[in-house]
Formats: structure tokens, C-alpha cells, sequence
């Protein structure tokens, strides 16, 4: 154990400052280890109490350790508990020393207390010593056929410590077959259920290498075994009762009367106080029934009760992981629940990650019978002090209206939001009026009406800008000042710091060009001429697209910038069902909470390479990790239309995901041509290198389009001496070795240009963008304004690599720069390369 | 799949480790400064109670002044980990007689390290029962009553009991006079809208029991729920007698009470634990009684001046009243003067919590005091409507009623050596979350 940080103990004088108390300690110790005085028992027992309060704020007392061995000969119970907490804490770090303690660790193994015996043997397990296993083994096997079940239980979990110490010795030993003699054979219902943790973890272990170990492991599921635990339920303890109906939850039965025998036997567990209880019964009832249709909806039925009880009941956060778990069986079943709704409503004093969770559930068993109740009552939170929760419920609201077909008393609500001049509330009620358009174009009249009357200096949030402005553009035919809020707006180009809504901005000037072009000519020309000289990659290659689509012929251009919309049917789902059902099939653990299958979190390589260390410890989620939802979302995005706020939970839960799967398909039917037009109309445009001067906005359409060209990207840098390979690769591990490995052969400090800054919106952006320049990004983390990065290159045609470590504090524009290199000779060019690419971020 | 823990930890609120129990390798030892660094020293904290950082998942509950965190590395249970610091909590309350918080923590350690160690191995969870608990864990540590010498007293059926089956209930109890006392605790959950319909309402409520009786007894408790009245009539063929009978929505039992014989006959029979415990849990939405009605009507009159008139009615019988009654009036932040007029009771503005704070000790049944309140704003130019009108919310309790209506219609105790039992029953209602919109 690695005790805490010394500079974060407590100061009070009360507690000992270090060294001199240690030494104190000691001498005092061993003053008294010999004695056998009346009364030595009580000041041993105040010594050993500082020993461990020592102990436990972080001071090293591992010093002491013979001092407290030999102190340990008494038959004082509680000194002897005292004695092994110190010892298991410290033994690891002190394996000669540990040595000391067998000899009375395995007396005690003896001793004619079982209370002694089983506190011995516990202790003497959790040594967790690797040359000391010979000495476990005797003690384990008479503690596994002591007669007293207390010594029992601890010798199970004892078998189970020393196979995760050496399982080579716990299996010669022919432990696991013990224990399975004993889950079958104990009068005592805990070592059944201490047996059966045990051997599910020694089973699912060895599983991967060994045959025998995984028909064992697929034995524990047989029916025998199982109608074994199941029949004497009632005598297990709560906690074995979870691990019980956890193995049971997996069983097969052979057909529907097992189903139903099984069924009824445990009903009465959906009565039990315990709540973790009442939940595994869930889960058993659940996967018993999948295949059964009609049966599955009645369990749904009969749970619903104890569930609703749970909520109600407990702590916030049991109540929490309750939530959570309705949450699931809610979203599977909405219609289920629907006349529950008022249960989720809720309090005002409730912490906001019930609430929210809450607000999924209401938005979910909307119906036609309910959704006036539901949506008067999400409107009462609109105005909740709570900011992210009135977000969230007027998000809720707008969902509601995408799923019902009666909206109209919806979209009053959301029109008053726009009338209740907080900005947060009009932001959200923007985006949704968007959406709700796109789905709804027959009630523009109503919104436009309501939306022509917002004042664009009142929007700041981009994404909200970036809703209005494409409703500027996608309705400039009704509303009177379209163009000209759209001029200014294009007026202010270079104040506009988010390029999402700088792409709005141009398309929309578009769309506002070809149903009114006298009035918008002037905004176009100077919305492309902002938009060509953008630092922003996209935007930059969107005016240029456009630009050169114009010149090409104007009616293609229309056709391409705003053809005829359909309306949008069904919105996406962001979550495959796969994985849905993967969370389902994980019902009662964390996957349910976190909303993601357990390999999202607990595998290593989905997780990111590196495990939480002290040299890279603000590095919690690697970016293969990000990369792998993210994709996993673009295949859902790709054939239906991915909607900026159906993707908008996912990021507030996820910080993997990445604002390109939203702002790509947005434009839906536009940018599918894009493509295939691009190709075109590259062809088509004879001379693209004519021009260099277009940086001037010309008035008349022809001047517009005869403008030419600006000047192709800046010319490719001089190219430096050392050429990087391209495709690099390296493994995770490989890295870490490496990083530990090599000095540093430089350590600079660099600025980042303002652009850079400004284009450093997601992580994501600075990897694909570094990636360009072949080097490539292993892993990142850390929060606004400071972010940590590792990269690596590989030389190109060698295979020598340079790693660096990267922190970037975008509130001070610096980065600071670690090289670590195989060959150090080339490590300041590496490092020139290095510095010109991160100088070009942001800038193209 | 293992739902084994692998850590636990109780910190103060600045992050000093009060106690730390690694119970397995799989989880540097760091992981408390991972928990400071990423949830206590950010907003993250209270935002959620399950936090992944790094491979680990980190569950934490606030007790007091004291967080417990539990670290696990796998795909772990959360409701189990939940229930079993609610539970290690309780037990650690019983062993210390009450409080549970920093200085109890400090001046036990020892004994929660011991507690440590039963409760939980390895990671998994194992006898969490105070009666059994307490023994063979003792403060002063003498060596255990089943120790060694068989001369020194009779061998109790000891080794069962510690971990045993019938885990509740020691044998050869022996008290000189037998009591029951059995307390009906429920508490309303109300939200009402601003016109005065009721939105949601419920009631949870709990039969806490004291037991003090000798023997091995069976006890029988009859309520007058639906279910086990129609079950009775039907068992004895006569016809349900009138009166009202109270729809139990759900009901959850201690782990002591019958259920199979609950699911066949519909009565709560059980051998009880010595000394106190809950009995059972319910819940019931329909037919709710509300013990008060708040009819309040503020107005804003320009805005510098608000008009509060918040009347309070109780409905239940004459004869009863409620004690503590407490109701709090929310007014903006920028309130500068208040005044006050009350037929009952005292007020008065506190601005801590932006609330006129309304106090009536003893509430008679059927009676409706009244405020009546005049509040000065201080003129502020910024955000004209900042002010969302959080709801009144309300605190009471109620002796000797029952918003759900339950009765207790008997309780029976048969003990083979047949002595007679004194039964006390007792009822009250409290406000759970009381609140009207205004």
C-alpha cells in the first residue's frame, strides 16, 4: 500500500510530525515487548493504536516491524487484530521481514479459539507474499476442514487470495475441487456462498488456458448446481442472495415450467428490504424471459412496483443506481410505464444526476394521453434555478415534440420560451425550433413569425447562432429582414469565433442568395471573400466550394445549395441496439449506470493504453478509445440523418465524443453531393491558379464570379531534412517502456498562435491535425485550459522513434515540449518539425 | 463476474484519510489521490455518485462530514456497494450509540478496522448483522465467548450464529417483562401546482419495531391492508367488514418475516431480532389523506414590492394537532424589508436560504392560520424576471395519524412458555418532500 502523499497530512499538533515520534514508538515498543508485567496489555494497546493511526494518515511506520512482531505475543484479541492490520499493510513492502510473522501467523493457525484461528489464517493470506506461498498451503487446507464454519469461510477466500498470489500453488494444491466439494457439502451458507465467489473468479481465470477450468466454469450453471443454491436461498445472507440470483440470471432452463418453477420460487424475493437483492431478482426474471414475449411484459407489469418503492426510498445515491436501472427497463418500455409519469416528476431539492435522469424517463413515456401533463410540467423546470437541468427539460420538451404527432400545443410552449428572454432558455428553444421545422416545415408560419422577432445580438451561444442563422437562410423568403441580419451578421465575421456557426453563416447567405438575390449580393460576395480567407480549414474549403460552384453555373449551384427538402421522419438513434441490448444483458452493474457495455470500461485496449500510474496520471481516456465510439457513431450518422440534438446527450455524458459527427451531416442532403460535384467542378475549372488577389468582396455577381481564384494553400513548407514515415505505428506498451526508458533529449517551451487556440476546440482536432504532419497522437487527456498530450514518430525508412510529451495551456497560449528520442542527434530537428507543425494548427 | 471491492475509504471533507482498507492489489495505492484530484477538487463532486477515472470506478456517499468511497476495477454491482456502506454505517451507528461522523470515526479506528475486516473479505461482502457482530467484537476485547475452556460456561450454538442461517435471533433471551413497541412512521410526498391541483403524491411509510422478549417468539401482525383483509374473509368465508381498507402499492419486508407465508395467507408473521429494527416498508399513491393545505397567493406589485398571503389549513381530526410545523416562503435574493402579520405562530426573513421561515410549534386540527407579509425589493436593472418562484415547502409531524389511513389490527406473540406481552402501538406522520407551487 502506498500511503498517501506526505505534504497532504493533517497539520494539527496533535498528530505525529515524523521521524522522532517513530523512533519514539520503537524504542518504547521494544521496551515492552519483553515485559510481563501486570498492565502491559493496555499501554501495548495504546501504542499499537498510534502505530496504525500512523498508518493510516500515511506515515511510514514500516520501520517497526520487528518491534511489532515481537510485541505480537499476546492473548489480547484486539492487540492481535491490531498486530495483523499492520502486518498485512506492510509485509509486501518488507518480504524478508514477513518472514517473522509465519512462525506466530501459523501457531495462532492453531490456536483452540476458532475467533484466533480464523483472524490467523486470514491475515496470514493477505501477506500477499510470493515466496512465502509454501507456508499458506498446510494452514489453508486444515482452515477449509476446520470445524467451525467461521474458519471455513475465511480458508475459501483464503484459497482465493493465494491463487491471486500464485495460482500455479493454489491449483496443485487441488484447492478449486476442494471448494466445489464444499459449496455442495456446507452446513454453513456462507462458505457455500464464499465458495462459489471464489471459484467463479479461479474458474473464469483459468478458463482461457485450461479445459477442465472452463467445463467447471460451465458447470457451476448446470441444473443441478443451480437448484442446489436456489433451494436454500432463504438461508443465504442479503449479499450471498445477489451472488445466487447473479449465477441464476445466466442459466439456461430446458423449458417453460423450469422457467415458471424458478419464477415462483423467487417472487417473494422482489419483497426483500435489501434493494441489490430486489434488483438481481429483476435481472433473473428478465433474461428468463426474454424469449417469451407475453410473459416478459407481465414481469415488466410486476416489477414495476418494488422498483417505484426503491426510488422513493434510501439514500439519493441508492436511490441513483435504482434510477438507473428503471432508467433502462423505461427506455426499453416506454408504454409500460406511461401511466406512472407522475412518479418521475421531480423534487425540488433533488440532487440534478436524479433529476436528469428523471427528465429521460418523462421524455420517454410520453404519450398521446399524457404529454399535456409532462409538458406543463417540464415547462415548470424550464425556469428552475438549477441552469443544466432547465436545459435539459426544455431539450425534453422539443423531444416530445419530435416523437408526438399532436404538437401544436407543444410548440406554443416552445414559442413562449423564445418570449421569456433568459439566454440560456432561448438558446435551447432555438435549437429545438430548428429541429422541430425540419420535422414540422408546416408550422414555420407560427415559429418564423416568432423566431423574425429575436434579436441576433441576443444569441451567443454557437449552436443556438448556428440555428437561427439556418433558419434565416432556410426561410429568408418569409422573413422580411433575412438578408439584412444576415449582412450584419457577415459583417462581423471576424467576431464570430466559432467556425460551426461561420459555416451556417455561409451556407445560409447562400440559400438567402437564391430566393432573394438583389438584396443579398452584397452579404455574399463579402460572406465569401470572409469565408475563402478563413483560418479555419473547413470554412475555408466550404466558400471556396462555393465560390467555384457559382463560377461554374449558378441553377447547379441551387441545386446543390438548396434543393427541395423532405421532411425529416425519424431521427436517429444514437445508441446502436446492439449495444443497448449488451447493456441490458449487464443489468444490475456499472455498464447500466455508465450507459455503455462493460468492455467500453474495463477492457484495456477500449479503455486507452495506460493504466492510472503516477507518471501519467492526469491521462484517464486514450484517445483509441474516443476514436472507437466516435466511429461507431459515423456509422450510425452515415445512412440516416444524425441530428444535432439527439447527439447533443452524448456529449454531456461521454467526453469521447467529438462536435464532426454533428456538424458534418447537418446540412443533410447538401453536402451527399458535395463529392460528387467537387469532382466536377474541379474538371471543369480550367485554370484554378489564376488568381491570387481575391482577397476584395466586388458588388456585381459577374465581378463576383470573376474574381478568380485565391491563393492555393500556403506553399508546402520548406521541406525539413528528416522525413517521418507516415504510418507509424507503435504499441501502447512499447511507449511507456520507452518514455521510462530514455532521457530527455530536449524540453522547450512554445506559443501557440491565437488561431491555434481558437481552432483547439476538441483535443481531436490538434491529433488530426498533427497526424497530417506524421506524427501521431498515442495518447491525450486533462480538462480546459490544460491539456496533456503523448505523441510519437517514427523516421522514415528507420525505425527510430521520437516521443513526446506535450502540455498545452490554452488560457496562457504556451506548450510545453518533452523529446524523447532513440537517436538523440536528430532530436532538434525532430523538435523544428515538431514546433513548425504545432505553429501551423489552426492557421490553414 | 466478480463484484468484489477492491478499496474503501473514508475521508474527511478536506480530503485527510480518516480510514483506508485495501482489500485487493488489483488498484494502486494512489487511488485516494485520484478520488481528491478528480472529484473532490472539481465541480464533478455531488454531480454524480459513480465516477470512472482511470480503469477504476469510484462510488462515494456523503455521511455527514464524512465521504466513504469504494474502489472497484471491475463491472461491479452498484446497488449491492450502495446498500453495503448504508449497512456498514448502520452497524458502525450501533456500535458507537448513535452519531456517525469525523470525530466518531477518529475515536474509534481500531474498531472500525475490526469491523473492516468482518464485513467485508477480499472484497466481498460478508456478515454485516450488529446482533451477531456484536458477539464477538467487543471494545474491550476480551477473547470471544466461545473461546476456550469448556469448563468456563455453557458453549452457546455460537459457531451458527456468526454465521449462521438463522443470522437475526440469539437463543435464551431472557427479559423480566415482555414488550413490543411498534411505531408507524409514515411520511407524505407531495407536489401541488400553483392552481391547487396535486401533481404527485404518495406516501412511504415504515413499521419499526422494538421487541424486548424472551424466548424464541412468533409474532403475527394484522393490518387493515386490502389484500390480507379480502384474504381473511375469504379463509374465514364472511364478508369483508366495512370500514376502510388501505391499497398497499408495494410492500418490502425485513429479512425476518415469512414471505412464502406472506405470498399464501397474506400475514406478516416472523421470529424478530432482539431489540430494534424496521419490519417493513410500504408504499401507497392511492387515497392519500393530506394532513395540510397550503393556499398561497403572492403577487408582484411593481418591482420593488411583493404581497404574500400564504393560508394554511389542517384537515385532520380537532382533537389532534401537529407538532413543528414549519413552513418556508420562498422571496427573491435581492429581498431588502420584510413585515409580517401571523394569527399563529412566529416569522421571520432569513436570508440564508431566501425564505420567510414560518413556525408554528402545536397546530390544532382543523384550524387555518393565515400570513400576511409586505416585501421590499432592492431595484435591480439586471434580468428583469431572475426570479423563478421556487416552491413553499413544508415540515410537520403529525402524532396519532396516518395519511395512508393503516391501522395496526392486531399483533399477536406465542412463545411456548406462554407469557403475556404488553404491546404498544404507536402512529405518527411527518412530511417527507411537502411542496406547493406558487
Amino acid at each position: 500500500m502506498a500511503p498517501p502523499a506526505q505534504s497532504q497530512r493533517s497539520p494539527s499538533p496533535s498528530q505525529p510530525s515524523g521521524k522522532s515520534e517513530v523512533s519514539d514508538l520503537k524504542l518504547q515498543l521494544r521496551q515492552l515487548a519483553g515485559s510481563r508485567a501486570p498492565g502491559v496489555d493496555d499501554s501495548k494497546r495504546e501504542l499499537f493504536k498510534k502505530v496504525i493511526s500512523h498508518m493510516t494518515i500515511g506515515i511510514d511506520v514500516s520501520s517497526l516491524f520487528g518491534e511489532m512482531v515481537m510485541c505480537s505475543a499476546t492473548s489480547d484479541i484486539v492487540l492481535k487484530k491490531m498486530c495483523y492490520l499492520y502486518v498485512g499493510n506492510y509485509a509486501k513492502v518488507n518480504p524478508d521481514l514477513a518472514l517473522l510473522t509465519i512462525n506466530f501467523l501459523q501457531r495462532d493457525c492453531r490456536d483452540e479459539d476458532p475467533m484466533i484461528r480464523g483472524l490467523a489464517l486470514r491475515s496470514l493470506c493477505s501477506l500477499r507474499v510470493a515466496n512465502l506461498v509454501e507456508y499458506l498451503v498446510g494452514p489453508l487446507g486444515s482452515g477449509l476442514k476446520d470445524n467451525n464454519s467461521y474458519v471455513r469461510t475465511v480458508a475459501v477466500i483464503g484459497v482465493l487470495k493465494l491463487y491471486h498470489i500464485s495460482a500455479s500453488t493454489c491449483i496443485d494444491a487441488d484447492f478449486p475441487s476442494i471448494l466445489k466439494h464444499l459449496m455442495l457439502n456446507d452446513s454453513d451458507t456462507q462458505v457455500v456462498a464464499n465458495c462459489l465467489s471464489a471459484l467463479q473468479e479461479i474458474w473464469s481465470a483459468e478458463a482461457s488456458t485450461s479445459e477442465e477450468a472452463l467445463r467447471e466454469r460451465e458447470a457451476l450453471l448446470s441444473k443441478p448446481i443451480i437448484y442446489y443454491l436456489l433451494n436454500r436461498i432463504k438461508e443465504f445472507s442479503e449479499w450471498a442472495q445477489c451472488l445466487v440470483l447473479e449465477l441464476v440470471a445466466k442459466y439456461l432452463p430446458s423449458d417453460t415450467n423450469e422457467i415458471f418453477d424458478i419464477m415462483n420460487l423467487l417472487e417473494d424475493r422482489l419483497q426483500h428490504a435489501n434493494g441489490a437483492v430486489v434488483l438481481a431478482t429483476i435481472k433473473v426474471f428478465m433474461q428468463l424471459t426474454l424469449s417469451m414475449t407475453d410473459v416478459h411484459q407481465q414481469v415488466y407489469e410486476r416489477i414495476k412496483a418494488p422498483l417505484l418503492t426503491l426510488v422513493s426510498s434510501g439514500s439519493p445515491e441508492q436511490s441513483y443506481a435504482v434510477l438507473s436501472h428503471l432508467h433502462i427497463l423505461v427506455m426499453r418500455a416506454p408504454y409500460i410505464f406511461s401511466s406512472d409519469y407522475k412518479h418521475f416528476y421531480c423534487q425540488y431539492n433533488e440532487p440534478s444526476y436524479v433529476k436528469r435522469l428523471k427528465l429521460e424517463m418523462l421524455t420517454a413515456v410520453a404519450n398521446e394521453s399524457n404529454t399535456y401533463e409532462i409538458v406543463t410540467e417540464l415547462c415548470e423546470y424550464a425556469a428552475n434555478v438549477d441552469i443544466p437541468i432547465a436545459r435539459e427539460s426544455i431539450r425534453a420538451v422539443g423531444k416530445i415534440a419530435l416523437q408526438q404527432y399532436d404538437v401544436n400545443a407543444i410548440v406554443d410552449r416552445l414559442l413562449q420560451f423564445l418570449e421569456m428572454e433568459k439566454d440560456y432558455v432561448t438558446a435551447e428553444a432555438l435549437v429545438l425550433v430548428k429541429d422541430l421545422l425540419r420535422k414540422y416545415p408546416q408550422w414555420s408560419q407560427d415559429c418564423i413569425a416568432v423566431v423574425g422577432n429575436i434579436s441576433s445580438k441576443n444569441v451567443q451561444e454557437p449552436k443556438a447562432k448556428a440555428a437561427l442563422i439556418w433558419m434565416l437562410g432556410e426561410y429568408s423568403q418569409d422573413m422580411q429582414d433575412a438578408p439584412y441580419i444576415l449582412e450584419s451578421l457577415v459583417e462581423n465575421w471576424d467576431e464570430e469565433h466559432s467556425g460551426e456557426v461561420r459555416l451556417h453563416l455561409l451556407t445560409a447567405v447562400m440559400k438567402c442568395f437564391f430566393k432573394r438575390p438583389p438584396e443579398t449580393q452584397n452579404a455574399l460576395g463579402a460572406a465569401l471573400a470572409a469565408g475563402i480567407a478563413d483560418f479555419h480549414q473547413d470554412v475555408h474549403d466550404r466558400a471556396l466550394f462555393y465560390y467555384r460552384i457559382l463560377q461554374y453555373n449558378v441553377s447547379v449551384a441551387e441545386r446543390v445549395v438548396n434543393p427541395p427538402k423532405q421532411a425529416v421522419s425519424v431521427f436517429a438513434d444514437t445508441q446502436s441496439s446492439e449495444i443497448k441490448d449488451r447493456i441490458f444483458d449487464e443489468f444490475n452493474t456499472l455498464s447500466v449506470v455508465y450507459q455503455k457495455p462493460s468492455y467500453m470500461f474495463t477492457d484495456k485496449e477500449h479503455r486507452g493504453p495506460f493504466e492510472f500510474s503516477d507518471e501519467l496520471g492526469n491521462l484517464s481516456i486514450g484517445v483509441e478509445a474516443a476514436d472507437n465510439v466516435v466511429s461507431a457513431q459515423r456509422v450510425e450518422a452515415n445512412d440516416k440523418d444524425l441530428l444535432l440534438t439527439t447527439s447533443e446527450k452524448e456529449e454531456t455524458r461521454s467526453s469521447s465524443h467529438n462536435g464532426s459527427a454533428y456538424t458534418a451531416p447537418y446540412d443533410g442532403p447538401a453536402t451527399s453531393v458535395y463529392a460528387s460535384q467537387t469532382q466536377l467542378i474541379e474538371t471543369a475549372i480550367s485554370n484554378p491558379a489564376s488568381a491570387g488577389q481575391a482577397q476584395q468582396a466586388s458588388l456585381a455577381i459577374d465581378d463576383l464570379l470573376g474574381l478568380g481564384l485565391p491563393a492555393a494553400p500556403s506553399p508546402p513548407p520548406p521541406s525539413p531534412q528528416l522525413k517521418l514515415n507516415s504510418k507509424a505505428v507503435l504499441e501502447p506498451s512499447t511507449f511507456q517502456q520507452k518514455w521510462r526508458q530514455l532521457p530527455v533529449a530536449l524540453s522547450q517551451e512554445h506559443s501557440i498562435s491565437p488561431q491555434g487556440i481558437a481552432a483547439f476546440t476538441a483535443p481531436q482536432a490538434l491529433l488530426r491535425h498533427m497526424q497530417s504532419h506524421s506524427i501521431h497522437c498515442i495518447a491525450s487527456g486533462g480538462q480546459s485550459p490544460n491539456f496533456k498530450f503523448f505523441f510519437f514518430a517514427q523516421k522514415a525508412e528507420e525505425s527510430l522513434n521520437y516521443l513526446v510529451e506535450c502540455i498545452i495551456n490554452t488560457s496562457s497560449g504556451k506548450a510545453q515540449i518533452k523529446i524523447k528520442a532513440d537517436d538523440q542527434s536528430t532530436s532538434q530537428a525532430f523538435s523544428t518539425l515538431f514546433q513548425s507543425a504545432l505553429s501551423k494548427f489552426g492557421s490553414q | 463476474m466478480p463484484v468484489a471491492a477492491s478499496a474503501i475509504y473514508f475521508l474527511n471533507l478536506r480530503g485527510d484519510v480518516l480510514i483506508n482498507r485495501l482489500y485487493r492489489d488489483d488498484v494502486g495505492g494512489n487511488m485516494v489521490d485520484a478520488f481528491r484530484m478528480h472529484i473532490m477538487q472539481t465541480k464533478e463532486l455531488g454531480t454524480c455518485p459513480v465516477r470512472q477515472i482511470g480503469g477504476c470506478s469510484f462510488f462515494y456517499m456523503r455521511i455527514s462530514n464524512v465521504y466513504i468511497v469504494i474502489v472497484v476495477s471491475s463491472n461491479a454491482n452498484v446497488a449491492c456497494a450502495f446498500k453495503f456502506v448504508v449497512e456498514a454505517v448502520a452497524l458502525f451507528k450501533s456500535y458507537f450509540g448513535g452519531a456517525f461522523d469525523e470525530d466518531a470515526i477518529r475515536n474509534n479506528f481500531v474498531l472500525i478496522y475490526e469491523l473492516l475486516d468482518e464485513i467485508m473479505d477480499f472484497g466481498y461482502p460478508q456478515n454485516l448483522s450488529p446482533e451477531i457482530l456484536k458477539l464477538y467484537i467487543t471494545q474491550e476485547g476480551v477473547r470471544s465467548p466461545f473461546s476456550s475452556k469448556p469448563s468456563d460456561k455453557p458453549v452457546p450454538n455460537a459457531t451458527l450464529q456468526v454465521t449462521g442461517a438463522v443470522g437475526w435471533r440469539r437463543e435464551g433471551l431472557v427479559y423480566k417483562k415482555n414488550e413490543v413497541f411498534l411505531d408507524i412512521v409514515e411520511s407524505v410526498n407531495l407536489l401541488m401546482s400553483s392552481k391547487g391541483s396535486v401533481l404527485r403524491c404518495d406516501v412511504t411509510g415504515k413499521i419499526l419495531m422494538k421487541c424486548f422478549l424472551s424466548g424464541m417468539p412468533d409474532l403475527k401482525l394484522g393490518l387493515n391492508d386490502k389484500i390480507g383483509l379480502e384474504k381473511e374473509s375469504q379463509l374465514k368465508s364472511r364478508p369483508t367488514k366495512s370500514g376502510k381498507t388501505i391499497e398497499l402499492d408495494d410492500v418490502t419486508f425485513h429479512q425476518c418475516v415469512n414471505l412464502t407465508r406472506f405470498n399464501s395467507e397474506k400475514t406478516v408473521s416472523f421470529v424478530p431480532p432482539d431489540g430494534e429494527f424496521e419490519l417493513m416498508k410500504y408504499r401507497i399513491t392511492e387515497g392519500v389523506n393530506l394532513p395540510f393545505r397550503v393556499l398561497p397567493t403572492i403577487k408582484e406589485l411593481g418591482r420593488t414590492r411583493m404581497e404574500v398571503n400564504v393560508k394554511v389549513k389542517s384537515v385532520f381530526g380537532a382533537k389532534m394537532f401537529a407538532l413543528g410545523v414549519v413552513i418556508k416562503i420562498p422571496v427573491p435574493k435581492q429581498t431588502a424589508k420584510t413585515s409580517f402579520q401571523v394569527t399563529s405562530g412566529r416569522a421571520k426573513y432569513n436570508a440564508s436560504i431566501d425564505c420567510l421561515v414560518w413556525k408554528i410549534r402545536k397546530f390544532p386540527g382543523q384550524t387555518e392560520p393565515t400570513l400576511s407579509a409586505e416585501v421590499e425589493l432592492i431595484s435591480t436593472m439586471t434580468e428583469k424576471k431572475s426570479w423563478t418562484r421556487p416552491p413553499i415547502q413544508m415540515e410537520f409531524q403529525v402524532p396519532m395519524f396516518t395519511a395512508s389511513g393503516l391501522r395496526v389490527r392486531f399483533l399477536k406473540v406465542w412463545e411456548k412458555s406462554g407469557y403475556n406481552t404488553v404491546e404498544w402501538v404507536r402512529y405518527i406522520t411527518k412530511a417527507g418532500s411537502y411542496e406547493i407551487r406558487c
